[in-house]
């Protein structure tokens, strides 16, 4: 695209949407960035596919604006859709044509030329699909292929990816999000909705966690996750009570859960490490193992889960 | 203004996009053509050779008609009755008579289905998530619609020639044959559009046709009735099918034909915008709760 380059590639503001008395959307500001690869995490119902779905003007904000590449899609969204590829998060096809006709179909409004067939058929081959079938005798994970295909044939300049891989098997997941590496490799913009927490660490730059219509959570997947506290499992050669008391005691150290025998203890450490290594050193220790949390521990934080894991594990302990 | 000028005036590519669109639209109608347009050839090459049996029989069956009261006849034309032994009559009394309240209901199904069949299956996100703009699934799809009535229309004309080619006592001219058509398609389109201007504004496509399909049948009977019932004549104006022209045959009447036309085109445009203004539904959601029905 050539006008304002220097315009991130979709820009949120204060946006909301409402269905009925149910709000989607509370009042959301985002900025996804050119060139980025961008995942937007969120159970399902918290309005990720609204999010979507206005910036392709396929629905109204009852308030708040939104930039993609630089245009409104409300005053212009033919000119949006152009240098967008979207992927539905239920994708539904008309039945009784072939895979062929629909993704022809689509070639055609989009005005692409011989590139864009070539690059169809190169996809339909890497995805392994068969381009002839009717679309009523796709299986699910066939038929998101089509989308799939259609999102990437002519090589957007923003693709929309709302639940990429749902219904495909591992080694198309990690075909597709290839495909996402490829994109960005090429200066593409992807903005990726997802539930499945581990493909958005393997490809995303920046992350946002969307809860209730609300965005709780801005950053880099990198600084997200280093900014938590370190998880640590810690194996004793005998069972100690005095022990766990002695580390509940300290501050910033949370006992996540103690194994049956007592031996064994999971940690979440929030604090000075040295203070717990000094406690630690009191003891027979048979191994430590340490790690930072992974994406999905983050996401579950903003839902409560973990402090619900804790309350039972203290529970369990008494 | 400027999204006004956007919606009539389309450059080459907005126009390759709504043939695109229509194109495809027309084609996914193939079926509904073959299974509207041979059931109305049929019908005009079975019914139309019975005239030569009802001419033969003039003598016994007019007594019989002239007896009926105001309002069994009513059903059979009315004052109008008395021409089935005429080619003429017979043609408009016996075949088309009905066939608006038949492409009433396809005007009715077809039109309400044109966008929100397609939104409730979901489909239609898909579809306009594309470089296609509202105006021009709109009017793609409303053309197709005409295209493939005027291919059921032509089916229907060409069993209706037939027909009367096979009736030994019968001599018209394919042109002549096809003016009460023009009153066919005007009441279809009519109902098509009513029902596509219900479908942007009820919450389901369902309830659309079901709407329309009601003021097709209510509208028959009104019309008829209120040949034998003189308090219906004040209701009747409002009924689509007193502008309906069965004997066109004998004089086509362009009055009637473009009242009809224009109150389409108000609803076209309702339409369009309606379906500018909405959210792209992805399901079929929305709906009426009755208070009596639960769950």
């Amino acid at each position: 695209m050539n006008d304002k380059e220097s315009d991130p590639a979709i820009h949120v503001n204060n946006l909301s949407k409402s269905y009925g008395s149910f709000l989607a959307l509370k009042g959301i500001d985002l900025i996804v960035n050119r060139g980025e690869v961008f995942g937007f995490l969120g159970p399902n119902g918290a309005g990720k596919t609204t999010a979507i779905r206005c910036m392709l003007d396929l629905i109204r904000p009852d308030a708040g604006t939104v930039s993609v590449l630089g245009k409104d899609p409300q005053s212009d969204p033919v000119a949006v859709r152009e240098y967008c590829g979207y992927l539905p998060g239920e994708l539904r096809l008309d039945e009784n044509i072939s895979v062929n006709s629909v993704l022809e179909f689509l070639r055609e409004l989009r005005g692409g030329g011989e590139n864009c067939h070539i690059r169809a058929k190169e996809l339909a081959d890497r995805l392994d699909l068969n381009v002839k079938s009717k679309i009523k005798n796709l299986s699910k994970g066939n038929k998101q292929k089509v989308g799939i295909i259609a999102a990437f044939m002519h090589c957007p300049d923003l693709l929309l990816l709302d639940e990429p891989t749902s219904g495909l098997d591992p080694l198309i997941q990690q075909t597709v999000l290839e495909m996402v590496k490829e994109s960005r490799r090429s200066g593409a913009t992807v903005f990726f909705s997802s539930h499945v927490l581990a493909e958005v660490q393997a490809v995303a730059d920046r992350v946002a966690i969307i809860r209730e219509g609300q965005i709780v959570e801005v950053g880099e997947t990198s600084s997200l996750l280093s900014g938590r506290a370190w998880k640590m499992k810690v194996m004793f050669a005998e069972n100690t009570v005095m022990r766990t008391e002695e580390i509940e005691a300290l501050s910033g150290i949370l006992l996540d859960e103690v194994s049956s025998d007592g031996r064994e203890l999971k940690l979440i450490v929030d604090g000075e490490m040295d203070e717990l290594i000094k406690v630690l050193a009191g003891y027979h220790v048979e191994s430590i193992e340490t790690g930072r949390p992974d994406l999905e521990e983050v996401f579950l934080s903003y839902y409560g889960k973990v402090r619900e894991r804790d309350h039972l594990g203290k529970k369990g302990n008494e | 203004m400027e999204k006004f000028v956007k919606e009539i005036i389309w450059g080459k590519k907005e126009m390759n996009k709504f043939y695109i669109i229509t194109r495809y639209s027309f084609r996914r109608s193939v079926w509904a053509i073959i299974g509207w347009g041979i059931p109305l050839m049929l019908l005009g090459i079975i019914t139309i050779p019975f005239y030569d049996l009802v001419a033969e029989n003039e003598r016994q069956l007019r007594p019989v008609l002239e007896n009926l009261k105001p309002l069994v006849k009513s059903f059979i034309g009315g004052d109008e009755a008395e021409q089935i032994f005429t080619p003429e009559g017979f043609i408009s009394l016996r075949y088309f008579a009905f066939l608006p309240v038949i492409l009433g209901i396809y005007g009715s199904v077809s039109g309400s289905g044109l966008l929100a069949a397609d939104e409730e299956r979901g489909i239609l996100d898909f579809v306009l998530a594309h470089p296609v703009s509202r105006g021009q699934l709109f009017w793609g799809r409303v053309i197709s619609f005409t295209a493939s009535l005027s291919c059921i229309i032509g089916l229907g004309w060409l069993g209706l020639w037939i027909g009367v080619a096979k009736a030994g006592s019968m001599n018209f001219p394919p042109f002549q044959l096809l003016l009460p058509y023009l009153s066919v398609f005007a009441v279809t389109w009519f109902f098509a559009c009513f029902s596509l201007a219900l479908s942007m504004c009820v919450p389901s496509r369902s309830s659309a046709a079901m709407i329309s399909g009601i003021l097709v049948l209510a509208g028959y009977i009104i019309t008829t009735l209120s040949k034998a019932i003189k308090g219906l004549e004040n209701w009747a104006v409002f009924s689509p099918l007193t502008y309906y022209q069965s004997n066109a045959m004998m004089g086509f009447e362009i009055v009637p034909f473009i009242k009809l036309f224009l109150v389409t085109l108000v609803l076209l445009f309702l339409a369009r915008t309606g379906f500018g203004l909405r959210d792209i539904r992805v399901a079929g959601d929305g709906g009426w709760k009755l208070p009596f029905i639960r769950g």
